[in-house]
């Protein structure tokens, strides 16, 4: 019996040895150049891991980076975003022509576009897209960023024109508008011919149309659809009242927004304001080209493997859902002489330590960003195929400022102070320490402004005068008796890098100020109705990353009111930013859009934390893929390199 | 017998509509909505979402169109999350995969776990008895998601022998990691109910009268004692197999199975509707089918038990 005891615990033992030889010798070795095996495959198919199961193939309908990068693949744009600054370059739109004040644009598509099943694609195929995208009935969650096109956002949201039942004539905007900005060149009723002078590359100017006169009148004035919302704002609104009885509510339709066929392969896009980013956004999946033939006859499953036709460099081969979505090269592409790969294999996954595995053991070739792990950094970042450039996203806390004592600048800048950004930074090793409120260094040219740097002193002298003073303990350490704790809070959603950085701030603050702020971590889905209702006290986790590559997609959050979940608008602050969207010098633009975001991060409703970086994985053989802000591919410039001295090694450079 | 089994199926139906009932409710307390993401909506785009999916709608309404289509037609409705895909497709397509994959795990836990916890209990105190009995324990207190990334430790990132992850077919490599994760502790239990059950019955009258009568001890064993020593992994068979047969969430996400488990997790924290009630719905089917097929199962093997 005596000598049985040893022996129960050798199984066990022997278990639990083996598993630590195993571990000491797992990912955790640091011999290698890169991150596990480094063998091509054999076919000429890239393997991808883009992120979870795609929500639908339909581009306007999921708004994820997964699903981006896949209809990237399946569907092609007017333009399409240069593989590594994202900039917007020619894909079926051969050339382009902008008006002065950028509130027009006209594509000249090319002529050999063709769907999958060998139709041709022209302009009303765009037309037809771009009125969908933005149509009430298809409730696509990305369609505000067509609200640039003329009406397009009195479509989406079913409102109504003012029409004299008598006359025919509609009401004008500019009528009942206090202070308006003065109306973009895309509403003046100059002729076509003297807005865009005649180019080498074409006989003659593109033909002024009736629709294009009707775009180029003044901006008609909307109503809310609803009668009840509509009436209230009469209600409000005596001289607007008086001017609508007895005139005609006309829906705004598809056919009013700024979008037309021009002949068959002119597109012409008249938008509500000048907007000199708009052609980077063209590239996003909002406006990639869907087949009207194929959705008529299938409605909602047009997407289905086998009745879909799509438009880009590959097609659709096989989806079998969790399990592997599958392109293939397709002959029909204008540009496929120029397609390297001969598909595609997407692995639908969303456990990041799963995705590293069989990246390590080499049966995928490249990893979606984020997806290295915070324990597996230390070892993974030192290698050849990890990709560490800076990220268009931001890290940063929201703080509802409609409650005391977070009402009070002095109060949030303090908090602000209190925060060593370059030590968090440091420690978590991938991202850059930020003041401001657009990620440092990714918009070239762009004049960041600088917001208040680490200065604990300044942090308690503010909280002091905010009535909250700092007291020095015997044993250097502080202390704020009279700061309310209990209307103060930290919200997050549940998870480990989430937590950390909660965990991170609430010992800066009780270091520096003597405030234990408390931390509430949240179901996700639970934590974003939280935040967007402004049910929380005090901060909250956020984070933003671009939707296009202009500092407008990051100071357009605080645009319309509430929207940030901080609950901070200001008036000025919109004004300033409309003001620098109707400069038409892009130098002078930044430089006013810098404005507004110094006065953004000093007025605080948010505390930047940093510049995020992409934190992905890719074998050296993977070439044409770069670390490009967005982390978007576009893949027919993807290719696998067979000759090994032309491989990658370390992150390929953005600038060649 | 058969009134029995009539009886039990009838009990079935409310019982399922409970839960569905239940189940609706829930989701409709807990915070979101299958649209809310990191970038908030504007207040429009909403509204056409809300009306588009018939969220504007009152809610005994909603209640009543989910029950008429469930009851009238067995159709759960399509997926909020997977825009436009059926339900009844999603549960038909990923079921096969979650109830082989656990089909065979629990064939593999019955297949050692039995002759294991069988010979522990004809060889008490032994050796064997005592390791055996400390795996089994080892086996039940290591959760499955630390076992399968140590396995996966093991035999894809250091021997390079398995895949990792990812489903390729049953008839694949890819099955044998998470069949042998899945089945660890189910392993464990059937070993460590065989003993128990073994013990009780080797001494009871029965068995000694068999002896007495002077059949061979393989025949004591085999034919009387294992019978009824396995009365206990009878009945944890029941849950067990409903459980098994409806997809592990944990298995289905370390190795990127698509399974059901996978669709049901997701489903929930995406607020995904008609799929987290569809889903409910057939595990709780399947629940009280599995129980009654255990009741059934008991009826057989011991013939004390009549209904």
């Amino acid at each position: 019996m005596r000598n049985s005891i040893p022996k129960r615990l050798v199984a066990p033992g022997l278990l639990l040895s083996l598993a630590s030889f195993f571990f000491s010798c797992g990912p955790g070795s640091g011999r290698d150049e890169y991150f596990g095996r480094i063998v091509p495959p054999q076919a000429n198919i890239f393997r991808y891991v883009t992120g979870d199961e795609p929500q639908s193939l339909d581009p306007p309908i999921s708004l994820g980076q997964p699903e981006a990068r896949i209809y990237m693949a399946l569907f092609d744009g007017l333009v399409e975003y240069n593989p590594k600054d994202l900039s917007p370059i020619p894909s079926l739109a051969e050339r382009w022509d902008i008006n002065q004040d950028s509130s027009e644009f006209t594509f000249h598509l090319r002529q050999n576009g063709r769907w999958s099943n060998g139709d041709p694609i022209d302009a009303n195929d765009f037309v037809y897209t771009f009125r969908r995208s933005v149509s009430p009935e298809l409730a696509s969650g990305n369609a505000y960023l067509a609200y640039y096109i003329k009406y397009a956002q009195a479509y989406n949201e079913k409102a109504v024109f003012v029409r004299d039942h008598a006359t025919g004539q509609y009401l004008l905007a500019k009528d009942f508008q206090k202070d308006a900005a003065p109306e973009p060149l895309s509403s003046k009723p100059d002729a076509v011919s003297a807005e865009y002078p005649v180019t080498a590359a074409e006989a003659k100017p593109d033909s002024d149309t009736p629709f294009h006169q009707l775009m180029h009148s003044p901006m008609r004035l909307t109503l809310p659809g609803s009668e009840k919302a509509r009436n209230k704002l009469l209600e409000s609104d005596s001289k607007l009242k008086a001017a609508v009885a007895g005139k005609d509510f006309v829906p705004v339709k598809g056919e009013d927004i700024g979008v037309e066929a021009v002949d068959k392969y002119v597109l012409r896009l008249s938008l509500a304001q000048p907007a000199p980013f708009f052609l980077g956004l063209l590239a996003h999946q909002l406006f990639r080209l869907v087949p009207r033939k194929t959705i008529e006859q299938y409605g909602e499953h047009w997407t289905d493997p086998d009745h879909i036709v799509t438009c880009g460099p590959f097609k659709l081969k096989e989806w079998v859902a969790y399990n592997k979505l599958i392109v293939q090269r397709d002959p029909m592409f204008w540009d496929a002489a120029n397609v390297h790969l001969d598909g595609i294999e997407f692995y639908p996954m969303a456990d990041n330590p799963s995705i590293m595995n069989l990246y390590k053991v080499g049966e995928i070739d490249a990893v979606l960003n984020h997806t290295v792990p915070n324990a597996w950094l230390e070892v993974v970042r030192t290698k050849k195929d990890y990709m560490d450039a800076k990220e268009a996203a931001i890290d940063y806390l929201q703080i509802n400022v409609l409650h005391p004592p977070m009402n009070d600048v002095r109060v949030r800048k303090a908090f602000n102070y209190a925060i060593d950004k370059v030590a968090w930074a440091t420690w978590r090793k991938i991202v850059k320490p930020l003041t401001a409120f657009s990620p440092e260094g990714i918009f070239p040219g762009y004049p960041q402004p600088k917001g208040d740097d680490f200065n604990p002193e300044r942090a308690r002298q503010l909280l002091g005068e905010a009535g909250f003073p700092v007291i020095k303990n015997g044993d250097g350490s502080y202390s704020c008796p009279s700061f309310p704790v209990k209307d103060v809070e930290y919200i997050y959603n549940t998870q480990e890098s989430n937590k950390a950085m909660a965990e991170w701030m609430q010992a800066q603050w009780k270091q520096n100020l003597g405030i234990t702020i408390p931390l509430r971590n949240m179901e996700s889905k639970t934590f974003l109705a939280v935040r967007t209702k402004l049910e929380y006290k005090g901060f909250s986790r956020g984070g933003w990353s671009a939707d296009y590559m202009d500092p407008f997609t990051f100071l357009s959050l605080f645009y319309t009111g509430g929207d940030s979940g901080t609950g901070w608008q200001d008036p000025k602050y919109i004004a300033m930013l409309d003001e620098a969207n109707r400069t038409l010098d892009q130098k002078k633009r930044y430089e006013l859009l810098a404005k507004a975001e110094k006065y953004l991060i000093d007025a605080q409703p948010v505390i930047p934390i940093d510049t995020s970086s992409v934190n992905w994985v890719k074998k050296p053989y993977v070439k044409g893929m770069y670390p490009n802000p967005g982390s978007l591919f576009p893949w027919k410039f993807v290719y696998i390199e067979r000759d090994r001295s032309k491989w990658d090694i370390g992150t390929p450079s953005l600038s060649d | 017998m058969l009134r029995f089994i009539i009886k039990r199926l009838l009990v079935t139906i409310p019982t399922i509509l409970v839960v569905i009932t239940i189940t609706w409710g829930l989701i409709r307390l807990a915070p979101g909505n299958f649209y809310s993401g990191e970038k908030r909506l504007p207040p429009a785009i909403e509204k056409n979402i809300r009306e588009k999916y018939g969220l504007d709608k009152p809610w005994y309404q909603q209640y009543g169109r989910t029950m008429w289509n469930i009851l009238r037609h067995q159709d759960f409705g399509t997926s909020l999350n997977f825009r436009g895909q059926s339900v009844n497709v999603i549960i038909r397509r990923s079921l096969p995969v979650s109830a082989g994959v656990g089909i065979l795990a629990y064939l593999l836990a019955l297949l050692i776990g039995i002759p294991v916890g069988s010979i522990a209990a004809l060889k008490q105190n032994s050796r064997w008895d005592y390791s055996s009995m400390a795996v089994t324990m080892l086996g039940i207190s290591i959760p499955n998601f630390v076992l399968g990334p140590i396995l996966v430790m093991i035999f894809s990132l250091s021997l390079y022998w398995l895949p990792p992850s990812r489903w390729n077919g049953f008839f694949s490599s890819n099955i044998i990691l998470p069949v042998v994760t899945l089945s660890a502790v189910y392993m464990a239990y059937i070993a460590r109910l065989t003993r128990a059950g073994m013990l009780e019955v080797l001494r009871s009258d029965y068995i000694r009268t068999a002896r007495a009568k002077g059949l061979s001890e393989k025949d004591v064993v085999i034919r009387h004692a294992l019978r009824g020593g396995l009365m206990p992994v009878v009945s944890y068979t029941g849950p067990a197999l409903a459980f098994l047969l409806t997809g592990t969430v944990v298995i289905e996400k370390i190795f990127a199975l698509p399974g059901l488990g996978n669709y049901f997790i997701q489903a929930s924290l995406n607020r995904d509707e008609p799929l987290v009630i569809g889903i409910v719905a057939f595990i709780a089917i399947t629940l009280l089918l599995m129980n009654l097929l255990v009741d059934i199962t008991y009826a057989y093997l011991d013939p004390r038990v009549r209904y």
